[in-house]
């Protein structure tokens, strides 16, 4: 096999070549650093699998827009209705150009500044200068259009001509969403707190794996457990003794995986970091919305610790979208986990420790980064297999068919790699 | 504000400027504990994704330290495992058009323009430039100027930026 070239055509039969890089306990290198496999990545898995684009609450009004990318398509997402949204290309049909440059802006239709076609906000073109030129082509010249499925604000398209339904593409992963959004006392979130972008020169999967890996923590962010005064919701998984971590890893199936830290919190808020009385008007709109039980279980458990295949990462406090540049670089974006409904103050905590963990400056996301380029560059110049066996033989099958297993353990990268195999074979 | 308290004397041009040379100097060498020095109470050090009408308590910043988080965030460089800045980048600030208002009779808001040339040395060997401006807010403190505000506004803040661990 010859992975050096960067013709796609080189690869022969490339299923059967990524299979082969794959087992069932670690994988080959390649898969991080081959140009070629992460062209094959943006068709298989960008284009065929449905991906997050964007949620509802960042365009709230009708014609508010976003700029966003499906692997590496430009597309802007457009508000459209009540509880409706587009996700177009962002390439005029006519001669390829750009259609909006800005990040985000409200338009009554889209008008492409090289010759002046007029899309409307589905898509569709609407008119063109000169008219007179032109013999009909049907709907041959409206903008490519994504399917869009939305679950509780979260915004998913795909350009699949079959795909499969939303819900069996979230499958377990669902329940994080209703987690995150449950934090609401609306039952919504509400992400008009923008992104910072933080570039990573490391292949996007490198990001994925190391958001579910547990077995890093006491590693590479042994300095922020030395530089603050440990507490709270970091309490747990600094400990350095194996035996004495309560949280663990799940492997959901379909590709998404999470850290399940909910049975290490022994009261309410304990996961934000204080108790109940510091917020009470929060607990109490809580409770007048889910009723005592629930809203004391739901503010207990706290955030999910979820990654939901290829992109979307949600981080406890903060929301994370992974953008693949290329096989070495990447971009990790990240949000405020802002609760509609909820007290200013929760959100500006929400905010403030958002910021302590991710972004280009954070206490952790700036190691984990760098770690990210070095494991990058080490395997681009010495390639060879990797080993993913960590806590093969000590995993609990559910009867949902999800797998735990020790916090330390391999199982979400497992469950991962499973996952991407299929849509190569 | 007040025309006759409003003019800043040569003297006090210079004073400004001693200080935020002296800030550069000890953020591009990582000398933590003489920059600390500088450091009044209710510091604030912010990082805004850029220019534009970005809210501390309602935007998302790329950084956004009181005094209590940027002295963990000191604690977390001097551990020697804050693998971002192990080893320590290389760094050249130029800093240029310095502008000064006065807040009040002892406290000054000063601007500039700076380029920073950061060696990455944790994981590229390449090298980074920053550019944008700095505020600083400073207040006369027994025998010398301290900092108590620090704004740094990179010019490419809401675009993909690297990891910036170091003090700007």
């Amino acid at each position: 096999m010859n992975y050096t070239t960067n013709d796609i055509s080189a690869i022969s039969n490339p299923a059967a070549d990524i299979s082969g890089l794959i087992k069932d306990n670690g994988i080959h290198s390649s898969l991080y650093t081959d140009p070629n496999i992460f062209a094959l990545e943006m068709d298989k898995i960008f284009q065929e699998c449905w991906v997050f684009v964007g949620h509802l609450s960042e365009v709230p009004k009708r014609g508010d827009y976003i700029r966003r990318h499906i692997g590496c398509e430009p597309v802007l997402m457009f508000r459209t209705g009540d509880a409706t949204a587009t996700v177009l290309t962002n390439r005029c049909t006519h001669r390829g150009n750009l259609l909006c440059q800005e990040e985000k802006g409200r338009r009554r239709a889209i008008t492409c500044q090289y010759h002046g076609w007029v899309f409307n906000l589905d898509g569709d073109l609407v008119d063109r200068p000169f008219s007179g030129g032109y013999c009909d082509k049907g709907g041959e010249l409206d903008l490519r259009k994504a399917k869009v499925a939305i679950y509780r604000g979260f915004v998913f398209a795909t350009f699949a001509k079959n795909p499969v339904s939303l819900e069996d593409h979230l499958g377990n992963g669902r329940h994080a969403l209703d987690r995150a959004s449950n934090l609401s006392p609306e039952g919504e979130l509400d992400l008009f707190g923008g992104w910072t972008k933080h570039i990573f020169n490391s292949n996007w999967k490198m990001l994925v794996e190391n958001n579910t890996d547990g077995y890093h923590v006491n590693h590479v962010h042994d300095s922020f457990a030395r530089g603050i005064q440990v507490q709270y919701k970091y309490e747990n998984v600094l400990k350095s003794e194996e035996d004495k971590l309560e949280a663990f890893v799940r492997d959901m199936g379909d590709g998404h995986a999470e850290i399940e830290y909910g049975q290490t919190y022994s009261k309410p808020l304990f996961w934000f970091g204080v108790e109940s009385d510091r917020f009470p008007d929060y607990v109490s709109s809580m409770e007048a919305a889910y009723g005592k039980d629930e809203a004391n279980d739901i503010l207990t458990k706290g955030p999910p610790h979820t990654y939901i295949f290829p992109n979307l990462f949600i981080a406890e406090v903060s929301m994370v979208v992974i953008q693949p540049i290329s096989a070495g670089k990447s971009i990790n974006w990240n949000t405020p986990l802002y609760l509609k409904g909820a007290p200013d103050a929760v959100n500006r905590r929400m905010l403030r420790q958002g910021e302590a963990a991710l972004g280009p400056s954070a206490f952790l996301l700036a190691d984990d980064a760098v770690i990210g380029d070095r494991q990058w560059r080490a395997l681009h110049g010495s390639p060879g297999w990797l080993d993913l066996s960590r806590g093969e033989s000590r995993e609990t099958v559910a009867a949902d068919g999800t797998i735990t297993s020790h916090y330390s353990d391999e199982t979400p990268n497992r469950g991962f790699w499973r996952h991407y195999r299929t849509l190569f074979s | 504000m007040n025309e006759t308290v409003s003019v800043i004397s040569d003297d006090e041009y210079r004073k400004v400027e001693r200080f935020i040379y002296k800030e550069a100097r000890f953020a591009d060498e990582s000398r933590y504990d003489e920059w600390e020095n500088l450091l009044e109470d209710d510091m604030i050090y912010w990082i805004p994704r850029g220019e534009g009408d970005f809210l501390p308590d309602r935007d998302v910043s790329i950084l956004n330290d009181n005094r209590s988080r940027l002295a963990t965030r000191i604690n977390q460089l001097k551990t020697g495992t804050r693998h971002s800045q192990e080893p320590r980048s290389p760094m050249r600030k130029i800093i240029s058009n310095l502008m000064i208002d006065r807040i009040s009779e002892n406290e000054y808001l000063a601007h500039v323009n700076f380029a920073l040339f950061e060696m990455q040395v944790q994981s590229l060997d390449e090298m980074n430039i920053w550019a944008g401006r700095m505020e600083y807010k400073l207040r006369e403190s027994e025998d010398d100027l301290k900092m108590f505000f620090k704004k740094v506004v990179l010019i490419n803040g809401d675009h993909p930026v690297p990891t910036i661990a170091f003090i700007i």
